[in-house]
């Protein structure tokens, strides 16, 4: 005799899943997207000896039309101060999208990094999050409206964003940053934000970079950062100067990277430049291209070696050549005072395209 | 007989099952762990230890070809012995393996979700597909197997990680590899579950293409291992041990995330796919082994999903415990068992083959003194 079925098999499946998707909907703690205050950039300072914590978000009225509103909060602990935030905005803060994060000086040299590991092991910034630093208080560059209309602090994640092969421009993301600070030496190197202003108008300038090796640190001018763009990124676009007898103009950079090696016995860290060039506005018989390219080989050279010089007298290894000697095999990098034994031997290696 | 039918399943099946169960725990923590004890070097460990594992893989393939480690012609002491080994192992596994899934569910996709809420929604599925059997495991493992490889081109064409050889260097063997690996034995040796399959060939299928497939398999599973692992260090060096969820952190890493927001979630849903699937794989090793003392019966399966269910929520309950638990001394029990089962199955199955075959041997060579006389 068969056995009486209760339940369709198939329905019974449904069941399944119907439960399953009703479990998930006990889950609490998840609000929609409406009701979470989506944060374009944040800063990070340390004041008075407390975190001061500022975000900027986008706010669209019933016209369409934008506005950049920042908040501000203090307090001991990074958490709270979110809390907080939350509080003020009306609702819960989601720094996962954020673009950009500004930090303070302090909390570079001062902090022990505590700050920066809850937002990058606690997984609250995005990997791709920019970091950079500012000449002036956090605060200061992330509040003010540009003269675009654009608030500074979500302008500023934009503009790096798409700068990243750009000479000159050294834009870090929060996984970089990290990844450079357990490095040997433990040096940082971050754009440099500046707030400008001329006249009426408002704007950021990105040009110069600040190198700290969690207990001290350098700001590198414009030069120094175009040494450090050639020697530790790939660079896709920029131009370089050259101006030999009568002529003057600029080359257009194809591609431009750098290699540094440390031979096992050796105090001499050799660092190759290899750049491909193109002038737009190339006549064969009216440039020199010997000339020329010594030209922009000694330029390349007195950018980096700016950098490379400045950070050793600042006592920062800007340039891994620990990291680099450990990995080749140099014990160098054991004597705590290595970076004033290591000698810079740098190579240019430009063509024209 | 209906059980032994429920878990007969095709060599493809059981490739992409093996695959699955082979890599789905080593490519979240693990890479974290590893870093953390052995370094920039520590993919050796990883190389070796899936070395060791797809060979014994080999010797599961071997045994299941001939049916379920519970249908040899071995003495039934034997058999019982393998289920309280295979059911104790796969018990401590799971709850591993499993809080570490819900961990990664509740912190990664969720913001601070209950564990008890993950783990009920997740039990449930895999409970009904470990009860139903291999057969239903295999259909499974073989319509989600798309979105697997949708999620891994949709990852190799957008990828954007900005590789740094270095990070790699100096390559040197130290002990700190070997203590690497005997510290987080209890992510490998992922095979006995596999145990109660009874693998045939496909009919449709010549034995040439199934060599190209068993080739793409185990090159798959190297890439998904250790080339993660490669890939994991190069991004992140030696931070690598303050990063955890290492698929989901190596995927976040595209050339789009930034024009249209996150798109790790296609690598996202093939990993709870692979979570799903192993979770229930080890539901159902713990099924089989029980059902072979108490009978094919539903509550039977129930029971085991309620034990494992109270020890991930009630008993572990935080990623700081079940990497304790992890750690410590279990890991050499669970490891002896892997292993130790899994030879002792091959050794008795052939030792049973060739006693039948003289047995026949025999009585063909009487039949034909009969006939003779």
């Amino acid at each position: 005799m068969k056995k009486p079925k209760f339940i369709n098999k198939k329905w019974l499946v449904i069941l399944v899943i119907a439960l399953v998707l009703v479990t998930f909907s006990f889950l609490d703690e998840q609000k929609s997207i409406a009701a979470r205050t989506i944060v374009l950039a944040l800063s990070l300072d340390i004041v008075d000896d407390e975190y001061e914590v500022g975000i900027q978000v986008l706010k669209l009225d019933k016209s369409e039309k934008q506005e950049f509103l920042t908040y501000f909060a203090k307090g001991d602990k990074l958490s709270d101060i979110i809390e907080h935030l939350s509080y003020d905005t009306g609702s819960t803060v989601a720094l996962c999208h954020a673009t950009v994060l500004i930090i303070g000086q302090d909390v570079l040299n001062k902090d022990d990094n505590k700050a920066m590991s809850y937002f990058f092991e606690g997984e609250v910034l995005c990997n791709n999050t920019m970091v950079v630093t500012s000449v002036q208080s956090p605060r200061e560059v992330l509040s003010p409206t540009l003269s675009n209309g654009v608030g500074s602090g979500y302008y500023l994640g934009q503009v790096l964003h798409n700068m990243v092969g750009d000479f000159g421009i050294i834009p870090i993301t929060v996984k970089d940053y990290f990844k450079n600070k357990y490095h040997i030496g433990s040096c940082v190197y971050l754009p440099c934000v500046s707030l400008e202003k001329e006249g009426e108008t408002t704007f950021l300038d990105i040009t110069k970079s600040y190198v700290s090796d969690g207990t001290k640190g350098v700001i590198l001018s414009e030069n120094a950062t175009k040494g450090l763009s050639l020697t530790l990124n790939k660079i896709s676009n920029g131009t370089l100067p050259y101006h030999y007898e009568d002529s003057v103009g600029e080359l257009d950079i194809v591609k431009s990277k750098g290699d540094i090696k440390i031979e096992k016995d050796s105090n001499t860290a050799k660092l190759q430049i290899k750049a491909t060039l193109k002038d737009n506005t190339y006549v064969p018989e009216k440039i020199n291209e010997e000339l020329c390219m010594e030209y922009v080989s000694n330029e390349i050279k007195s950018y980096i070696e700016e950098c490379f010089y400045q950070c050793k007298d600042a006592g920062l290894d800007v340039f891994y050549i620990g990291q680099r000697a450990y990995a080749y095999g140099n014990e160098i990098y054991k004597d705590p005072s290595y970076l004033d034994k290591i000698e810079l031997e740098i190579e240019v290696k430009a063509k024209m395209k | 007989m209906q059980n032994k039918l429920n878990n007969k399943i095709y060599t493809e099946q059981f490739l992409l099952l093996a695959f699955i169960s082979l890599i789905t725990f080593k490519v979240v923590m693990l890479p974290q762990y590893l870093v953390k004890t052995a370094g920039s070097q520590s993919y050796m460990t990883m190389f070796f230890m899936i070395a060791i594992e797809l060979m014994m893989l080999c010797v599961v393939y071997g045994i299941t070809k001939n049916g379920s480690i519970l249908q040899l012609d071995i003495p039934k002491w034997l058999k019982g012995i393998f289920a309280i080994l295979v059911f104790s192992s796969s018990l401590i596994k799971s709850t591993v393996l499993g809080s570490e899934g819900v961990s990664y569910i509740s912190t990664s996709l969720y913001a601070n979700v209950s564990w008890s809420f993950v783990m009920l929604a997740l039990m449930i599925v895999c409970l009904y597909l470990a009860h139903k059997g291999g057969k239903v495991l295999g259909r499974t493992v073989q319509i989600f197997f798309w979105i697997l490889i949708f999620a891994l081109v949709f990852y190799a064409v957008f990828s954007n990680s900005n590789f740094d050889i270095i990070n790699l260097m100096p390559f040197k063997i130290s002990s700190d590899l070997a203590v690497a690996g005997d510290k987080y034995l209890m992510w490998f040796g992922d095979f006995t579950p596999l145990l109660f399959m009874s693998v045939q060939p496909s009919s449709n299928r010549k034995k040439s293409t199934l060599a190209i497939w068993i080739a793409i398999a185990v090159i798959a599973a190297l890439i998904c291992t250790v080339g993660l692992m490669i890939e994991f260090i190069c991004i992140f060096g030696a931070s690598g041990e303050i990063v955890g969820n290492a698929f989901l952190n190596v995927s976040s890493l595209n050339k789009i995330s930034f024009m249209i927001g996150s798109v790790d979630l296609p690598t996202v849903i093939s990993w709870l796919i692979m979570c799903v699937i192993k979770f229930s794989l080890l539901l159902f090793a713990m099924a089989e082994c029980a059902k072979f003392f108490f009978g094919n019966k539903a509550i039977v399966s129930l029971a085991c999903g309620i034990i494992v269910y109270a020890i991930v929520v009630y008993g572990i309950g935080n990623l700081k415990a079940c990497y304790n638990l992890a750690t410590g001394w279990l890991r050499y029990f669970v490891l002896a068992a892997e292993f130790g089962v899994t030879i002792v199955a091959y050794i008795a199955m052939r030792v049973s083959q060739k006693r039948n075959q003289s047995i026949s041997q025999s009585a063909n060579n009487q039949g034909e003194v009969y006939e003779k006389a």
